[in-house]
């Protein structure tokens, strides 16, 4: 009895218990920091504002995934997976961007003429 | 053969196998990481699934920042702060409940389920509200879509609302009291459209996974209810927490990009 006890501790089976106030505090300060995101977004910060409001949802979302999801106390091979997501997700991001950035669309959008739009073909005209 | 039996016989004179243990597997832990890293690999794709989404959002948000920021201010910031805080809420239940399988408290895990489905329930509620006021005001993409509504039902205290686009041209040079906006009535009839069916999509895409969670997490507190769980072998409860809050990651998101585009003014 007690050789197997021994042996689930040694191997981890019931795996990393958290204690209560870690888990307290993750959750006040995702609160705090949606706080501050509310509040940042009233203050004109030109471009930053967009900058801002991204880190701080970045920053929220690894607080979940490293405490809450316990990725913290996984093995390498789980982190490194969840590292390629994130690879993979900055690819579909950055470069799905880029290539509309080269092309010369961004910052011009398509034409959104209205009367294109509402009042009929332009080739009516 | 006698590898097997000899293997066999080492593990019963060694230690009782865990009943959850399937046999494919050495330990118990080797199992449960197999599992985690399986889930992983699942949330991987969801994430490249929602990512797609949000590439065109910040596309068209680029093209027409202005009607996004216009778009945007109609959604209710109190209804989407207060979901956002009962979202982050039903993740610390939810820890709390897989914390209570890993420490064998099996009552303790019944109850932070369950109420982490109350929260999730709750969340779905205010979104159906949000919805509503969506339908009311004509701000649902389609036929139906009328952006001067909600300012001609503001308005039109006295005078008899108007649905037609036609009047609201004529009610335009009303709403530039308050704001000088960059685009006509008409760009915004139809751009604002576009933020709107993102914003549709992608919450209801959200919405769509919290309903699977709920329905997911409804089977794990039955199993802990019975019992299937304890300190060794908690895995579904592990499972389905890591499912609940990949949820909340993509609302952490999807808070400040849909109800905070341009707030100040």
């Amino acid at each position: 009895m007690s050789a197997e006890h021994a042996h689930a501790r040694e191997s981890h089976g019931a795996g990393h218990v958290s204690p209560i106030s870690l888990y307290v505090t993750i959750f006040l300060a995702l609160m705090v920091l949606t706080a501050v995101t509310v509040g940042a977004a009233f203050v004109n910060l030109g471009q930053f504002n967009f900058l801002v409001a991204m880190v701080i949802a970045v920053f929220k979302a690894s607080l979940v995934v490293w405490y809450f999801m316990h990725v913290k106390y996984q093995s390498r091979l789980t982190k490194l997976t969840v590292a390629t997501g994130l690879f993979f997700l900055a690819i579909l991001l950055g470069l799905m961007l880029v290539d509309y950035g080269s092309k010369g669309f961004v910052p011009m959008p398509p034409p959104i003429d209205s009367e294109s739009v509402i009042g009929g073909s332009p080739a009516a005209r | 053969m006698s590898d097997t039996v000899a293997h066999a016989a080492h593990h019963a004179a060694a230690h009782a196998h865990h009943p959850a243990q399937q046999h494919h597997f050495d330990t118990m832990p080797q199992q449960k990481e197999a599992a985690v890293l399986g889930m992983w690999v699942f949330l991987l794709t969801e994430i490249l699934f929602f990512g797609g989404l949000f590439v065109a959002y910040m596309i068209y948000r680029v093209w027409y920042f202005d009607a996004f920021a216009e778009a945007s201010r109609r959604l209710s910031l109190f209804w989407g702060g207060l979901n956002t805080a009962v979202l982050i809420g039903s993740s610390l239940t939810m820890a709390m409940a897989v914390r209570g399988a890993q420490t064998n408290k099996r009552k303790a895990t019944v109850n932070w389920l369950i109420l982490t489905m109350i929260l999730g329930t709750v969340f779905l509620g205010v979104k159906v509200i949000e919805y509503q006021d969506k339908f009311a005001n004509y701000e649902v993409p389609g036929p139906n879509f009328n952006w001067l509504a909600h300012e001609q039902h503001e308005a039109a205290a006295g005078e008899h609302p108007s649905t037609a686009l036609g009047a609201s041209v004529a009610a335009a040079p009303a709403e530039g009291e308050h704001r000088k906006l960059s685009l006509t009535p008409e760009q915004l009839q139809r751009t604002t459209q576009i933020y709107f069916s993102l914003y549709f999509t992608m919450t209801g895409l959200h919405a769509l996974h919290m309903i699977i969670g709920i329905g997911l997490m409804s089977v794990i507190t039955w199993m802990a209810w019975k019992g299937r769980f304890d300190g060794e072998y908690y895995t579904p409860v592990e499972m389905s927490g890591l499912y609940w809050h990949f949820v909340d990651i993509v609302w952490i998101f999807l808070f400040p990009l849909l109800y905070l585009v341009e707030r100040h003014q």
